[in-house]
């Protein structure tokens, strides 16, 4: 049973296509990385350590910024990710 | 791989997926006539609207223009106009443009021939005698190339953006490898994604072009006291799992694939050669597969996670799901399934090719489940001004 998906070879976040516990310990491209907090079907786990003001990166393109350090492992949402888009002026 | 499919050749060269006599009525008030006659000839199909009339030009223009579309989409073999007589659309001109397309075009006239009885009772006669000379003719093999495909998504959840919309992208990418066409639209869900949409585009123009898609809906969003970027990610999709608009509209423009965008084009605007295409299209069904039907798309692939139902009348659409549940729950409605993608037992890719396969086999004749329960018998043309 799969637990996560990684949509593009460049993103640093997964997404979890099954309810993960805490602890859990997933694989992706060979790392193994242990999942810090609950994750729900649907929600984002960091794959990478994310510094606070960088990109998320997920379909190979930045889906917004970094509110705060990330840790490999975390739970990634609107708690921690600003939104970047601007519209068209 | 296979990569042609049996379709049926119209005058134009141009090739249908189906061979329908199309009834068409240039104004809603000939509806009703319309509808007695598909209902007293088979393979007839009558394509309603409640427009061609109490508009201002700039839309009855756009309305005329779309009725002429869908007519010369290669789907219909003939066509049978129906009008009132006072309507603000020109009915001749509409006849006119269709028969450029090389197909049979009549005209029945509601206040001419004294009355809808009459007109039920002539168009029934007409009719009649196109579907005879339609059903003479056969399917030949084509190449994949003679296809335009269309996307949307509907009633998306999480496996939309993770599964559904990838394989159509896959799918997508292919088709025009194999040199053919592609429409993507819905302006709502590009929005947050155009810079990137853009930067894919093969000038400046055409990018700009895309942008100025989206500006036009949030300033027309603004024109009636609304913010269409606060409300385009819902507390729903939040739930879900999705943080930003921009993630949304990335798993939305998915759908498009990956390969340059050659244009954009119009709203029914046929597509000036082969490729990816971006029309500005509503989210809405009724308005949007209207639009790309017009445009000459003979087919349309439609993710949906939670299980949207509807066709169109003129233009089959496949409708593909990754959630296992509503593949189960909803078999009646639903086409294709990808939930494997989310389960790991197939990748993007191999389900790219399978939906390719299942393409072609609509393409030729193979019917989808909005065909079967007759799920497709709404449709509106798009209008951006008042109603008068």
């Amino acid at each position: 049973m799969k637990q996560v998906i990684l949509v593009n070879s460049k993103d640093n976040v997964v997404t979890a296509v099954s309810e993960i516990l805490e602890n859990t310990t997933i694989s992706v491209n060979s790392q193994i990385i242990t999942v810090k907090q609950s994750i729900s079907f649907g929600h984002k786990i960091a794959i990478d350590d994310i510094k606070k003001g960088e990109d998320i990166i997920k379909y190979g393109e930045s889906i917004g910024m970094a509110k705060e350090d990330i840790a490999q492992g975390k739970w990634v949402h609107t708690h921690n990710v600003e939104e970047t888009y601007r519209p068209p002026e | 791989m296979v990569t042609s499919f049996f379709g049926f050749e119209r005058p134009n060269g141009e090739i249908g997926v189906r061979n329908y006599v199309a009834v068409l009525p240039t104004v809603g008030c000939a509806n009703e006539v319309v509808l007695e006659i598909t209902r007293h000839v088979s393979g007839t199909v009558g394509l309603t609207h409640r427009q061609g009339c109490l508009k201002l030009p700039p839309d009855l223009e756009q309305v005329s223009e779309t009725i002429i579309g869908l007519g010369k989409n290669p789907n219909i073999a003939t066509v049978l106009l129906v009008s009132l007589g006072c309507e603000s659309v020109f009915p001749d001109k509409i006849a006119d443009e269709i028969a450029k397309s090389g197909k049979p075009v009549d005209l029945v006239e509601i206040q001419k021939i004294g009355g809808s009885t009459n007109a039920c009772a002539k168009g029934i006669e007409i009719a009649s005698e196109m579907v005879l000379e339609a059903s003479q003719i056969r399917r030949k093999e084509y190449d994949a190339s003679e296809l335009m495909l269309s996307t949307k998504c509907g009633a998306s959840d999480a496996t939309s953006g993770l599964a559904s919309n990838l394989a159509v992208g896959a799918v997508a990418d292919k088709l025009i490898e194999d040199g053919g066409t592609f429409i993507l639209g819905e302006v709502c869900d590009i929005m947050g994604s155009e810079d990137v949409l853009a930067s894919r585009a093969v000038t400046p123009e055409v990018g700009n072009g895309i942008i100025a898609m989206v500006k036009d809906l949030i300033v027309r969003a603004q024109a009636v006291g609304m913010d269409a970027v606060g409300g385009q990610l819902t507390e729903g999709n939040k739930r879900g799992g999705l943080t930003t608009v921009k993630e949304k509209a990335l798993g939305a423009i998915a759908k498009g694939g990956s390969t340059p965008v050659k244009g954009t084009i119009g709203y029914a605007e046929k597509p000036p050669g082969k490729g990816l295409y971006v029309m500005p299209t509503p989210g809405r069904g009724y308005e949007n597969l209207t639009g790309v039907a017009a445009a000459g798309s003979q087919l349309m692939l439609f993710t949906t996670g939670l299980g949207a139902p509807e066709g169109h009348p003129i233009m089959p659409v496949i409708k593909l799901t990754g959630n296992i549940n509503t593949w189960e729950n909803l078999r009646s409605h639903m086409d294709f399934n990808v939930s494997g993608i989310i389960e790991g037992t197939e990748t993007v890719e191999q389900a790219g090719e399978r939906l390719y396969e299942e393409m072609l086999n609509v393409a030729s004749g193979k019917l989808t489940k909005a065909e079967i329960l007759k799920y497709n018998e709404g449709m509106e043309i798009l209008t951006y001004g008042p109603t008068i």
